[in-house]
């Protein structure tokens, strides 16, 4: 069963998604890794990891992303290839031609994918549905190959120095109908508005005392983190209520929810629990926050926040 | 100039869940209908399209009888007209397909689609339905400069707060994020004059192989719980750090 | 939904000597305005907690004698057998709902002032009392204390008798029993008073004779405040309190242990502006270490966690709760079926104590609109009829506590579609600031909760960041419009003392401001020094005073009164508060009304003063907590320059407005006033509250007869 991973970077780098598709695609059989860019020769080695047996290039015009032109390329892919499953990361990006690809090719086809396996000769997806609450098995009769949008964080990223062979396939330019002109960095707020903030510092009943709220501000300061709270802290005047997450304060969905001392209360887990990655430090192990957490460590929440601020 | 906005009646489940008998699915019981978050930022950003370049706003949705209600929503924020097609498989293909089938006959200047919908997460219908279409595209705008003609400079939201500024030839279908604009409400008249407009319903062609099929679904064990870091305060740091850097990269 | 097992331990039984509680959670004893004398709200009040699941709940302090009468405040009594008959009423309901009925019984020696028995009070010393003015006692001889002692027999005998199934022999909070404890009241040289056997031999002789006239039929319970804070003079933990748990543990069933004399018994009924909840573990746990019997304990307890942690570590038996409960009667059921979300947490205003402190009117309660009025308005809080008009749909401009709760019982009642509409980004009005103020923080929860209800409710939508002209709200398109604006302090000094505004005041220049300026508009004031002139009477004068002062002002608070923040000393507050504003260098300056502010001073005159000598005070900044005033424009154009017949023609039945905009009052008053719209809402003139049940008795052909016939008897035979 051939996989067949699409790279993914951005200005000149490999995004780690990259890597945990190598994993989950080295799981299903031999993986080839296509790299489609501007000078996908730079990149080579980036992708060239334990459990890649082959390494295609495919040259573009444009210098970042372009869907028409991934499109293009991945389907010529498909075709000189014909693997058996074809796998992207869930991202922005994939978004623009995954699906337009899938259904051009009339290949079986599911996004936000956790889990992968084989039953027999078929692909088994599993993906949640009902926001998270329910996962499905989805199968793909019929199709002669399969998509998968895969979650990113769920496997671990490949590691290891890998011997892959490498080659290019060269792609017929097509018209790029939506065409990239520039990167802009977002520009930031002055006002505390957490549910913009990419990256939340959480904090909660297991920091004591007021005095405390200081280091884990120093702590957020550093690592470039917005300061959130749950509710005990507000009610106790600590923090105003702007700063609340939770079903009576604001609903957060950064892209890391890193929480110090957070039991995880019903109302509080409603506020953030769709976070991206969230991570949990709190010395209960029975916490209910580790349910929703990808990551935990029960800790004391003093010495990790010491350690971090000097990574940071 | 014509706007056309696929929207989606999504269900949503509480804190309780029960399946049909055959598995397949929850039980609607249990399932509450709402109009989709992203939808309700498509359809105002259609309706400040409107404001500025006159024309005509369309709503459509691939769904039940139930789904109307969605329809109406729109239509009491200020929507023109309202389309269902009815008769198409629930994922995101058979859904484009149904819809292309409708759009095709509209002239749409731009077809705007939510990203995703909160009950599925596929973020893959929108796309779909341009290719079907043969249109261009782009996926998860959170800015659009349009003029009513000729190419739209929209912006993308990447991971980790970056923003891809794109030029994209018109007609087009892009796929609108939350938070692009403020969606508008609707008052008591308006909602009350929504329910007496008449929604055009048309039957999908049928046809095509689906995405997916589900052949199970269930609540997944409480055990798939975090990954828990082991080690030092040190070494646990520096786990965290190594997770955070990734993450935000 | 299920419950947490973590909770598990709350739902335990225990044996409580001759009884069992089904589960942990008991409402101790605490006050309604109801007594003995109005039967009816007395038991629907206390039977919806047993319906909510309490296990055990307590009458108030309930008066053994005549002697012991609290008027002007209201307690319950058990004298005779017409309190029998009426308290009974509520021992039966508690009953029907699987709970334990229990009796305080009460004598307040030198404490109770006896302003309707005109009987006089026995005590310990002649001391007169540190909590009513003019009070003495007879200090009790060796007779006198056999009669006091035998009081608490009888009243326990008749309390068996109505039906309780616990009794108390009650000395907290520095009434009889404990009086004779305590050096500070106890002053004796005889055998009752002087060493920790003495002072404790009252108290054990009572709960003997007591235990054994109805230890068999009822338990006993003892309840003790473990430190008075008085220092050596006061009952202390270890000097007194643990040896005498060890002297009488045998006796006692169960232990009720609380803080605190009476004179700041805030120290016990701790309100959340100085104390979180658990306030008194530490105590309840030292006596928890000794006795051998259950012990339970208030602490203003909302949180399930903390309660089930409270018993895991072996600190309590029993969660006791009196706020809580009031706030959230059914606090029990919802712990016990997961529903965490939907429990009305109490805020620890203590607006309910504040009314037993006034003297007489029922309680009421901030968070909870139905407290007080589950017989007189039959108001039950986790069940709504549909309305009889509810196919029809509602607007509510303003989403402040009052407009909160209207939304939010017209959702529960079945309204057709509810739009509750706010100006702001976020529902709360002017209770999204005042929480800010300090210490208020858990007031959050007026907002918390509610908010939660309201998106729970498929026919209420929250529509934040739109302010609604009059041609909109006519517009709008629902048939009921109610209004709920708010209210704002006045700018221009106007104020309940003279009744006119005072010369300079004006908010709008930079130099002066209002608290909603300050507080919700982030007004800032320049310069070191502020005066705060307060005539409102409750928290907002000195509140922002203290806000100010931390800041590092030098603080000047102001008031036409004898004191800052009177109300303050009805919730408990006023101590600590006063150690608060005295640690902070606040200067406080009753009795001075300002005649003229100028920038850089204020121009005050004391009221009492008949020459009217004027006092400068250095002022870079001015707050005017003068008075409130309605925000009533919008209101005033709907039903004055558009009229109701317009209205009526652009669909809108029926215009109502209900909280601040209406008149200013206490938030308590103002989520009542949302509350009792909705439920009226389908009367036949929702503007005009209906009637409610007055416990009272009338006058009929036969007593009057009687009555006359005794009253001649009484002089037949008499001189002239």
């Amino acid at each position: 069963m051939s996989v067949l991973v699409i790279a993914e970077h951005l200005r000149g780098q490999v995004r780690d998604v990259t890597r945990e598709l190598i994993t989950a695609g080295r799981e299903l059989g031999p993986v080839t890794v296509a790299v489609i860019g501007q000078e996908p020769g730079s990149l080579v080695d980036a992708v060239n990891l334990d459990g890649v047996a082959e390494i295609v290039t495919v040259t573009i015009a444009a210098g970042e992303f372009e869907n028409d032109a991934y499109q293009a390329a991945v389907e010529a892919l498909i075709a000189d290839r014909q693997p058996r499953v074809t796998l992207l990361g869930f991202t922005v990006n994939s978004m623009a031609y995954g699906p337009a690809a899938a259904v051009r090719l009339g290949l079986g086809f599911a996004s936000d994918v956790h889990g992968v396996a084989l039953d027999g000769d078929a692909v088994i997806a599993t993906r949640s549905f009902y926001g998270s609450k329910v996962s499905a098995e989805l199968d793909f009769p019929g199709a002669d190959g399969v998509m998968l949008l895969l979650r990113p964080t769920v496997w671990a990223p490949a590691e290891g120095q890998g011997s892959a062979s490498v080659s290019s396939l060269e792609v017929a330019a097509v018209p790029s109908r939506a065409r990239h002109r520039e990167i802009v960095e977002a520009t930031t707020s002055s006002d505390v508005d957490i549910t913009q903030a990419d990256f939340l510092l959480s904090i909660g009943r297991g920091i004591g005392d007021k005095e405390n709220v200081e280091m884990f501000e120093e702590l957020a300061e550093k690592m470039g983190a917005t300061l959130s709270v749950s509710r005990p802290l507000v009610d106790a005047g600590w923090m105003p209520s702007s700063r609340q997450v939770g079903q009576s304060g604001k609903t957060v969905k950064p892209t890391v929810y890193l929480a110090f001392g957070i039991s995880g209360a019903v109302q509080h887990l409603a506020g953030m629990k769709t976070s991206g990655t969230i991570i949990a430090v709190n010395t209960d192990p029975e916490a209910a926050i580790f349910n929703v957490a990808q990551y935990g460590a029960k800790a004391d929440l003093f010495d990790v926040a010491e350690e971090l601020e000097k990574l940071f | 100039m014509r706007t056309v906005v696929c929207i989606k009646q999504v269900l949503q489940l509480g804190d309780e869940v029960e399946f049909t008998d055959d598995g397949l699915d929850v039980d609607p019981e249990y399932l509450d209908p709402a109009l989709n978050e992203w939808d309700s930022f498509a359809t105002e950003e259609a309706l400040q399209l409107r404001e500025r370049l006159g024309g005509e706003v369309v709503v459509v949705t691939c769904g039940p009888k139930q789904s109307e209600a969605a329809l109406r929503r729109c239509l009491a924020m200020g929507a023109d007209r309202a389309i269902r097609v009815e008769g198409a498989g629930r994922d995101p293909f058979s859904v484009a397909r149904a819809l292309a089938g409708v759009v095709r006959g509209e002239s749409a200047d731009l077809v705007l689609c939510g990203v995703q919908s909160s009950d599925a997460v596929q973020a893959a219908t929108g796309t779909a339905l341009a290719e079907l279409l043969d249109l261009p595209r782009a996926a998860v705008i959170t800015r659009l400069d349009y003029s009513g003609a000729g190419t739209a400079v929209v912006d993308r939201e990447l991971e980790g707060g970056l923003i891809d500024r794109v030029e994209v030839e018109t007609p087009a279908v892009l796929t609108i994020q939350t938070g692009i604009n403020e969606p508008r409400y609707a008052n008591l008249r308006a909602i009350k004059q929504a329910e007496q407009v008449e929604i055009d319903v048309r039957s999908a062609a049928g046809g095509g192989t689906p995405a997916y099929r589900i052949r199970k679904m269930f609540v997944p064990e409480r055990g798939e719980g975090a990954e828990m870091i082991d080690g030092s305060p040190a070494e646990i740091a520096a786990r965290i750090a190594s997770i955070v850097k990734e993450r935000l990269a | 939904m299920a419950r947490d097992p973590k909770h598990d331990i709350l739902f335990e039984p225990i044996q409580i000597g001759p009884k069992v509680m089904k589960n942990r959670f008991y409402q101790v004893p605490h006050c309604n305005g109801f007594g003995s004398e109005k039967p009816f709200s007395q038991a629907y009040f206390r039977a919806l907690k047993a319906e909510g699941g309490f296990a055990g709940v307590a009458t108030e302090y309930c008066s053994i004698s005549p002697e012991s009468d609290d008027t002007h405040r209201m307690s319950a009594r058990i004298w005779d057998d017409g309190d029998i008959k009426n308290l009974s009423l509520m021992c039966d309901m508690l009953h029907e709902r699987d709970a334990l009925a229990a009796c305080e019984l009460w004598y307040g020696g030198p404490h109770a002032p006896n302003m309707e028995s005109r009987c006089v009070a026995r005590g310990p010393s002649q001391i007169p009392s540190d909590f009513e003015f003019l009070t003495y006692a007879i200090e009790a001889d060796k007779d006198d204390i056999r009669y006091l002692q035998n009081l608490y027999v009888e009243a326990a005998k008749r309390a068996r008798t109505a039906g309780f199934d616990i009794v108390y022999v009650y000395g907290s909070h520095s009434y009889l029993p404990q009086q004779f404890l305590t050096p500070f009241y106890n002053h004796r040289t005889d055998e009752y008073g002087g060493s920790f056997e003495n002072r404790a031999r009252f108290w054990r002789e009572t709960i003997e004779m007591v235990k054994e006239a109805v230890g068999d039929d009822c338990a006993i319970c003892v309840r003790m405040s473990t430190d008075m804070f008085l220092g050596e003079a006061g009952t202390q933990l270890k000097r007194d309190c643990l040896p005498f748990v060890e002297l009488v543990d045998h006796l006692v069933d169960v232990w009720d242990i609380n803080l605190s004399g009476i004179a700041e018994w805030g120290e016990d009924a701790t309100p959340s502006r100085f104390y979180p909840q658990g306030r008194a573990l530490p105590w309840q746990a030292a006596v928890k270490a000794i006795s051998k019997k259950p012990v339970l304990g208030v602490g203003r307890w909302t949180n399930p966690d903390m309660m089930a942690e409270a018993i895991n570590e072996g600190k309590l038996d029993i969660i006791a709760t009196c706020r809580p409960s009031t706030s959230d009667p059914f606090l029990p059921k919802k712990i016990d079926e997961g529903r965490l979300d939907d429990i009305r947490e109490c805020i620890g205003c203590n607006v309910c104590i504040s009314r037993w402190e006034i003297g007489g009117p029922p309680l009421i309660c901030t968070q909870n609109a139905t407290a007080g009025e589950e017989y007189r308005r039959g108001w039950h809080p986790e069940r709504f009829t549909k309305a009889a008009n509810a196919d029809n749909d509602v607007l509510v401009v303003g989403s402040g506590p009052a407009g909160m709760e209207c939304a939010m019982v017209l959702g529960k009642r079945g309204m057709r579609r509810v739009h509750l509409v706010e100006a702001q980004d976020d529902m709360g009005g002017t209770m999204r600031w005042i929480p800010e103020l300090p210490g208020l923080g858990e007031w959050a929860r007026i907002v918390n909760y509610r908010k939660i209800q309201l998106d729970k409710l498929k026919n209420v939508e929250f529509i934040p960041n739109m302010k609604l002209s009059a041609k909109d709200v006519a517009e709008y398109g629902a048939e009921i419009v109610i209004v709920a604006t708010g209210s704002y302090w006045s700018t221009d000094g106007l104020n309940g003392a003279s009744h006119a505004t005072i010369d300079g005041a004006d908010a709008s220049l930079a130099w002066q401001a209002t608290p909603d300026q300050i507080m919700g508009e982030g007004k800032e004031l320049a310069g070191d020094s502020v005066v705060v002139f307060d005539n409102d009477g409750y928290y907002t004068g000195v509140s922002m005073a203290e806000k100010l002062a931390m800041e590092g002002k030098k603080v000047t608070l102001m008031t036409p009164l004898g004191t800052v923040g009177p109300y303050m000393h009805f919730t408990l507050e006023a101590p600590n508060q006063h150690r608060r504003l005295h640690k902070l260098g606040v200067e406080i300056v009753p009795y001075h009304l300002p005649s003229r502010v100028e920038e850089g001073m204020v121009v005050a005159t004391h009221i009492y003063d008949e020459d009217g000598h004027e006092k400068s005070f250095a002022a870079d900044g001015v707050v005017w907590v003068a008075q409130r005033r309605s925000n009533e424009a919008l209101f005033r154009e709907l039903k004055d320059s558009i009229g109701l017949e317009q209205l009526k023609a652009e669909g809108v039945d029926a215009l109502y407005r209900i909280g601040d905009c209406e008149a200013p009052r206490l938030t308590a008053d103002a989520v009542f006033s949302g509350h009792r719209l909705a439920r009226e809402i389908d009367s036949a003139d929702p503007s005009i509250p209906l009637p409610f049940k007055r416990e009272r008795r009338m006058v009929d052909a036969e007593s009057v007869t009687r009555e006359k016939a005794e009253y001649e008897a009484m002089y037949a035979g008499a001189s002239s």
